[in-house]
């Protein structure tokens, strides 16, 4: 029986090497403002856990294998091997201390993408056999039972019922040919069904026909976290088949940022074709239908909020202008934290880093940055669109018992809609 | 004798007794502020400060020197700068422009520098030989420069060291130095300095560093080689109208040639303006008539420190490649080639390891939980 080793670690290490990868190695000046810019470094203060260091073992190979002084190295005996050792000892770095947030790529002054680095970087640690137990048990599980949390349709069935009975209205599911299939995540079923109450509310309310897939519900990307393409082509493969199945024009991917990168961005590339379909974030749809004066509201919320941009939306993806467009709507006392949209600090929760138990004491290190700045601008509530963001939000929150509740935009805008006059 | 004391009049009483008009004056205080790179803004500014500023007591001290300073001053063709300049300062001691001579001269530097005891400014033009030096070297009314100038700046408010010479040692300095020449920047250290450098140095330039004192009561802002950064702050380089032909690779190679004729770049026939600091290229020489480069000379450097002994005057500074345009291009073509072969083995290397990959399967992820 094959399994994970050393060797087929280095290979996959050596096939993620590309021109741009061997140019952002070239180029790094060793400036070291990818630290200033990592809430794992500043919370901790410990240098291991500078962006560019995450990367030495993939730096290694390509400094051994494709360059000169590298080889030359090697006929003298000199070069620094990436050993077994090396890289159990990474996988706290490449896995426990980076979201692959991607501020360190967007203050590179060289203009390095090191996310993109960690994340080949991952490809390579999979293959060894180093990836985090959690992860592994979340991706196994993803394939064997279509979500990392292990849920069945038959729990999404029981949210389903509940959201019928308490806004009267029909949950479409497996409906060919309707407009929008709305994928969710484990975490919205589970932890945060006023969500698909939300849509339900608001896609009746703007007359959008959508569906829901018994075939396949879930649109979180566990290979994307851990870092495997293999495993992430198949859990994108099973949406594109969802989506075919029902010839659904427009896929909404979860409120979930990973998962929107996944579908949104990496989704084509894994499976080696396009999509028959488009793909958008539930906040892209809003702000259409808001823009067409499809979203009618009364009332505003009084309090001061402020929002949190999760990093895949709002820096990897560049949707930043649409949820202040909603915050808008049904706000009326809105300040922005002081660094958002593409320069926010990330939550500390993305990029597997939650699926991780080991890495929780991390995780609460890297939120101290999220915190300063709440404290700053001081709202009596949080705004945010991506339920890891949100449960880290409220985690975080409450651990140093700060008393600000953390709401989803989508529920804030359905709980603001004009009810519709009854027997029309 | 009675002492001479600063006159009481003020600049503007003075130059209108001159049969300066008021609106001369404005003019000359637009030049200024201008020639200072100061906002034109400040012009009013200026005129009121200027009309009200009471002339301060100059004493101007000549050691080794070839008084190609004070030619520079004198000679200047623009004369309502420069013959307001000498009115604007009360001149009590300067060899070649007084008329007393001998004792009387050098009773008049001593009466100056008593009645204006922490206030006058002492102008230095030439290198002194140092402390150590032979104090023979050069004298005036026997003694040493060393002694005279020691003396003479002690109560002063500040000094400006007029030329390379006294700025930063000069000819008399260049190698082997045999007088042991030193600058005025090397000898005094505990009042202010203020290097005006050159060889000789841009008259505009010395009357706008005494304007800016009367303006502004200080001396103005300076680099690092202590000269005001409003005249010596950029390169003759970059201010040359020459700068195009350097910048598309045109040059003269002789003083003859086609290019020197077409008026190309004098980098390759020894040009130092790259190095050079100074204010030749935008205020020129005569009255704004020309300037050595514009003459057709390569700049000497004169503004600098050592330029006597910065290599030949007709050396180029450097000059990294002399490769004709095809050598290049197929140096070029070769590294493209090479480039293009390693990049070619490390593509293949990468689709070698993607070939060979195996895909990760869920029983191989169980195996490690």
């Amino acid at each position: 029986m094959s399994e994970l080793t050393l060797e087929r670690g280095l290979a996959a290490f050596r096939a993620e090497i590309d021109a741009p990868t061997a140019a952002f190695f070239s180029s790094c000046v060793h400036c070291g403002i990818c630290a200033q810019s990592c809430p794992f470094y500043l919370e901790t203060g410990d240098p291991k856990y500078t962006p560019i260091l995450k990367l030495e073992p993939l730096r290694l190979i390509w400094e051994n294998e494709f360059t000169l002084l590298g080889k030359l190295k090697g006929l003298l005996g000199l070069q620094r091997k990436v050993t077994d050792a090396m890289l159990a000892e990474w996988e706290e770095l490449l896995y426990d201390s980076c979201s692959m947030c991607g501020r360190c790529s967007m203050v590179c002054p060289v203009g390095n993408d090191l996310a993109y680095m960690i994340r080949k970087s991952r490809e390579g640690m999979v293959q060894s056999g180093h990836a985090p137990e959690g992860l592994i048990s979340a991706s196994v599980r993803a394939i064997k039972t279509g979500s990392p949390m292990g849920l069945q349709w038959k729990t999404l069935a029981v949210q389903i019922k509940h959201v019928e009975d308490s806004t009267g209205l029909k949950v479409p599911v497996d409906q060919v040919g309707a407009d929008y299939l709305v994928m969710l995540s484990s975490m919205e079923v589970i932890n945060f069904p006023e969500y698909l109450e939300a849509i339900t509310k608001i896609f009746d309310h703007a007359g959008v026909t959508w569906t829901l897939s018994t075939q396949c519900f879930e649109a979180t990307n566990a290979g994307i976290q851990i870092g495997n393409k293999d495993i992430a082509a198949q859990l994108v493969e099973r949406v594109v088949a969802a989506a075919e199945t029902l010839k659904a024009p427009n896929v909404i991917s979860p409120e979930c940022g990973h998962a929107f990168t996944a579908i949104r961005w990496e989704g084509p590339n894994l499976i080696g074709r396009a999509y028959p379909f488009r793909v958008f974030h539930i906040i892209e749809v809003l702000e259409e239908l808001r823009v067409a004066g499809r979203i009618k509201t009364e009332g505003k919320e009084m309090d001061r909020l402020s929002l949190h941009d999760p990093c895949n939306l709002a820096r990897k993806s560049g949707v930043i202008q649409q949820q202040r467009n909603l915050m808008d709507l049904v706000a009326d006392n809105f300040v922005d934290l002081k660094e958002h949209g593409k320069y926010q600090w990330c939550c500390g929760a993305g990029g597997g880093v939650s699926s991780n138990e080991r890495a929780e004491p991390l995780k609460m290190a890297a939120f101290k940055r999220k915190k300063a700045q709440i404290e700053e601008v001081a709202p009596e509530r949080m705004v945010t669109m991506c339920a890891t963001c949100r449960t880290q939000l409220e985690e975080g929150l409450e651990e140093f018992n700060m008393d600000i509740p953390v709401v989803g935009l989508t529920e804030m805008i359905a709980d603001h809609l004009v009810e519709k006059e009854t027997g029309s | 004798m009675a002492a001479r004391k600063t006159p009481e009049k003020t600049l503007g009483e003075s130059l209108r007794d001159h049969g300066l008009s008021r609106r001369g004056f404005l003019k000359f205080c637009a030049a200024t502020t201008s020639m200072m790179a100061l906002p034109p803004s400040l012009a009013p500014a200026i005129a009121a400060a200027l009309e009200t500023a009471k002339r301060p007591s100059v004493i101007w001290l000549s050691f080794q020197e070839c008084t190609g300073c004070t030619e520079s001053l004198t000679r200047s063709h623009a004369p309502t700068l420069e013959d307001l300049i000498l009115d604007f300062i009360s001149l009590d001691y300067h060899h070649t422009l007084q008329a007393a001579a001998g004792e009387a001269a050098e009773e008049a530097r001593l009466q100056a520098m008593e009645a204006n005891k922490g206030e006058y400014l002492v102008i230095v033009d030439g290198s002194i030989p140092g402390p150590d030096a032979n104090p023979g070297f050069s004298t005036v009314a026997g003694h040493s420069n060393y002694q005279t100038l020691m003396e003479t700046v002690e109560h002063a408010a500040a000094v400006i060291a007029v030329g390379t010479c006294a700025a930063f040692g000069g000819i008399p300095q260049a190698k082997p130095n045999p007088t042991g020449a030193m600058s005025v920047m090397d000898l005094v250290k505990d009042k202010p300095v203020v290097n005006v450098s050159g060889c000789p140095p841009i008259p505009m330039v010395i009357t706008g560093v005494l304007a800016h004192y009367l303006v502004f009561g200080r001396l103005p802002e300076l680099d690092s080689y202590g000269r005001p950064l409003a005249f010596y702050g950029q390169s003759i380089h970059d201010r040359c109208y020459r700068r195009p032909f350097y910048d598309r690779g045109l040059f003269a190679e002789s003083f003859d040639d086609e290019g020197a004729k077409l008026g190309w770049c004098l980098y390759r026939l020894g040009c130092k303006g790259p190095s050079t600091y100074n204010a030749c290229a935008t205020m020129k020489w005569n009255d704004g008539t020309s300037w050595p480069i514009e003459s057709g000379h390569p700049c000497l450097g004169c503004s600098e420190p050592s330029f006597w002994d910065a290599g030949g005057f007709y050396e180029p500074l450097s000059v990294p490649l002399t490769l004709r345009p095809e050598t290049l291009l197929q140096a070029g073509a070769v590294g493209a080639v090479v480039g293009g072969g390693l990049a070619a083995l490390a593509r293949k290397k990468v689709k070698d390891a993607a070939g060979t990959r195996q895909p990760v399967t869920v029983e191989e992820l169980e195996q490690k939980l």
